[in-house]
């Protein structure tokens, strides 16, 4: 029982002193267990809180790399949203994450479903498709490079066999860039969600299939029917994990792109945006710390649309 | 309110408060306010911190053998050396900057020694020792004036690495061209690129595309004003800069130049050693790199002076030594620039590395004049890039105007209009208007 603000203390210091002797444990200051607590509350302030709450602060300043700012309120808001650049990347960026996320979430749950049959040498394909995952970033963007280029593998296979007569500028348009940063992405994820969905898979009762197969159930139904259903509170979990991540996709673009973010810089995403505004000497912090405020908000848009699917799911 | 919600409540403002006043700190690291300039003794004692950017393991034995003789001519100085690698250089730059934290000698770009100087961190060399400007060449010490901070000169010049021009000659040869002509002005790089476009079937490109590496230099070389008689507004937006992206247009269509080096995506390195490219990069490490890495292409490679233009001379690039401002021991600071930036010392690092003296007496070295037979490419290099720095001035350089943010600006514009997304005129009329909404911007600030 919480104690009542017309409680006195006295009363109050008595009451836990019975407490204490009927339970045989011993009351202690409400503060002790953030005591336990604050070595890990200590390095979260530290190094995501504060750096957070700075951020807010800059992206209402002018501040530049090496000149603190003064306050001009939402200006680099405004400028954001008057800006065509923001646009195109934050268009980019959304455009990513609808594209990329169905493809991870659905493309590693039948891999994964594949790799749980019993046949000899499925280990061996189990650890090819994880591959991807352990390959550093810069080796598979030099990798899809040297497949996707103008002279590259496909091109010169498609203009071999006369599928095209011109080669198809995979990294040269910047729409095209695009789609090649967002194959480079699921290929790369392809293995790491995999592995989620085996853990999950593991968790389907056999019954349950062998039950359906009994009663006619084919193994498309019962992917459908059982496999699926069984597997969505993943599948959610992964849905909201590949987005976050393609909100922040930067290396892909940058790889294949250069350092432009494309022709003319059109395949920038919000990321690659906020690290033109904000690196080099005449890096403008301010407003790169506004366009990174809104990055936040729009991937906390995204992960609380994941939340509330998941809620639905529940009830 | 209970005293214990009483507590937790003010447990959260201090919190609470004490995260806004951290944060607020963000506002004020300005870095450069109000930094004491150090004062000369006249004696050369104390311990130094000494900064140079990504010169270890390959130059340690010659580095350390520097400071080993300053440390024996001066016995009551001592330097303490920390290299840096180059990648996260300039951002360790700014955060010590920020800090106050800077080495009394550091190695700086000229980037990294306009934004230090433009804020007062460095110290003014030539103020403290006005006789010393003769011991460099003239466009090498001119390099670190600032615009608007008079005759102040805020660095020692230290290596340099002019630009030259290196080609493969058969390929010149196939595609029609005589390898004893070399171009000499952009029109004509142009010229010749065509007719190699005309002549490789595919097969091979003259040059890369990435207008970041060509431009302003290729403006500059056309004879296009780059900025107005103040300083203060991009000009460029002028027929001639049209008639540029027209050429380069026109050119990437005809295959030219590699598709995917508009990107900068492509390795010149690469596509030069595997003799997909006439035009090598313009700078005598190459030669060096190329001769191991490729040696039959090095074997084929031939060195000329850059292709100059209208300037008639090349802009030159220093890397230079810094002196904190407010060093406590400016005599020891000075004396070991000037230390390693002396002629013998130069000429010494030159014998390891593919680098040239900024120091006269240095770049008078009877190694420098030397061609050879004619037929080495390291060693013709070694001889034009002598020669060139020798008439190298400033007004070739990129101007401190011209920032990151501005170059991105404008090089976008020229991809579009390279591609053929947009036309000539109205991409180049784009990059002056966002070049100097970008000036606008810093001059506010």
């Amino acid at each position: 029982m919480t104690p009542g603000p017309a409680r006195s203390a006295r009363a109050r210091r008595k009451a836990l002193a019975a407490m204490e002797a009927e339970t045989g444990l011993v009351h202690r200051k409400w503060w002790i267990p953030y005591l336990f607590l604050a070595p890990g509350l200590l390095m979260v302030a530290l190094f995501s809180l504060w750096p957070f709450v700075n951020t807010v602060v800059l992206s209402l300043t002018d501040a530049q790399i090496l000149r603190g700012g003064t306050f001009v309120g939402f200006d680099n808001y405004t400028r954001a949203f008057a800006d065509p650049d923001f646009w195109t990347a934050a268009g980019n960026s959304v455009l990513y994450l609808v594209v990329v996320v169905p493809c991870l979430v659905l493309l590693p749950l039948a891999l994964a479903v594949l790799v749980r049959a019993k046949v000899p040498g499925i280990g061996f394909f189990r650890s090819a498709f994880y591959t991807p995952v352990i390959a550093s970033a810069v080796v598979v963007g030099l990798i899809w490079q040297w497949v996707l280029r103008s002279d590259g593998l496909v091109n010169t296979v498609f203009l071999r066999l006369s599928i095209v007569s011109e080669p198809i500028p995979f990294l040269t348009d910047s729409a095209m860039l695009l789609v090649s940063a967002m194959i480079v992405t699921v290929w790369k994820g392809l293995g790491y969600y995999m592995v989620f969905y085996l853990a999950a898979l593991g968790n389907v009762s056999p019954s349950l299939h062998e039950a359906a197969a009994l009663d006619g159930a084919g193994p498309v139904r019962r992917f459908f029917s059982i496999t699926v259903p069984q597997v969505k509170p993943m599948m959610l979990l992964v849905g909201t994990l590949s987005a976050i991540s393609a909100l922040r996709v930067f290396t892909e673009i940058y790889i294949l792109g250069g350092e432009s973010g494309g022709p003319g810089g059109g395949a920038r995403t919000l990321p690659f945006l906020i690290r033109q505004v904000g690196l080099g000497f005449s890096g403008e912090t301010g407003y790169a710390s506004a366009l990174s405020i809104l990055l936040f908000l729009l991937t906390l848009v995204f992960s609380l649309l994941g939340r509330r699917l998941s809620k639905g799911d529940e009830r | 309110m209970t005293r214990s919600n009483a507590t937790r409540t003010a447990v959260a403002t201090l919190v609470a408060g004490t995260f806004l006043s951290v944060s607020a700190c963000g506002l004020g690291g300005s870095g450069a306010a109000d930094v004491r300039e150090g004062r000369k003794t006249g004696e050369v004692l104390g311990e130094i911190t000494f900064r140079t950017l990504q010169l270890k393991p390959k130059f340690t034995a010659y580095v350390q053998g520097v400071i080993d003789a300053f440390e024996k001519k001066y016995p009551g100085a001592k330097v303490r050396w920390e290299d840096v690698p180059g990648d996260g250089y300039n951002e360790k730059l700014v955060a010590d900057a920020q800090a106050g934290a800077l080495p009394d000698v550091v190695n700086l770009s000229t980037d990294s020694f306009q934004l230090l100087g433009d804020r007062g961190l460095l110290a003014d060399v030539a103020g403290l020792d006005p006789e010393v400007a003769k011991e460099y060449v003239p466009g090498a010490w001119e390099q670190f004036k600032l615009p608007g901070k008079g005759q102040g000169v805020y660095a020692y010049p230290w290596y340099v690495t002019p630009e030259i021009l290196t080609y493969n000659r058969e390929l010149f040869e196939k595609s029609g061209l005589d390898p004893a002509q070399p171009p000499t002005t952009v029109e004509q790089f142009f010229d010749y690129a065509d007719k190699i476009a005309a002549a490789s079937g595919g097969r091979y490109s003259a040059f890369m595309a990435d207008p970041k590496g060509r431009l302003p230099g290729d403006w500059q070389k056309m004879g296009v004003p780059i900025l107005n008689g103040t300083q203060d507004r991009f000009v460029f937006d002028t027929p001639k800069a049209v008639e540029w992206v027209e050429r380069m247009k026109d050119l990437y269509a005809k295959g030219a130049m590699p598709k995917e080096s508009l990107l900068k995506s492509d390795d010149i390195n690469q596509l030069y050693g595997g003799g997909k490219l006439v035009f090598g990069p313009g700078s005598p490490g190459f030669v060096k790199d190329i001769k191991q890495n490729a040696p039959q292409i090095y074997a084929g490679t031939r060195v000329a002076g850059a292709v100059t233009g209208k300037l008639g001379h090349i802009g030159i690039y220093a890397q230079s030594l810094g002196i904190k401002k407010d060093t406590k021991h400016l005599d020891a600071a000075t004396e070991f620039a000037k230390w390693v930036t002396n002629g013998p010392n130069q000429v010494e690092f030159s014998k390891n590395a593919t680098i040239y003296p900024s120091n006269a007496q240095g770049l008078a070295d009877p190694r420098f004049a030397d061609r050879g037979d004619g037929t080495d490419a390291e060693t013709v290099a070694r001889a034009v890039g002598a020669q060139q720095l020798a008439t190298a001035a400033l007004d070739a350089n990129t101007p401190v105007q011209w920032t990151n943010q501005v170059g991105d600006a404008v090089v976008r514009e020229m991809q579009k209009a390279i591609q053929g997304e947009q036309d000539p005129k109205t991409a180049v009329h784009k990059a002056q208007e966002a070049a100097n909404q970008l000036l606008a911007k810093s001059a506010r600030t």
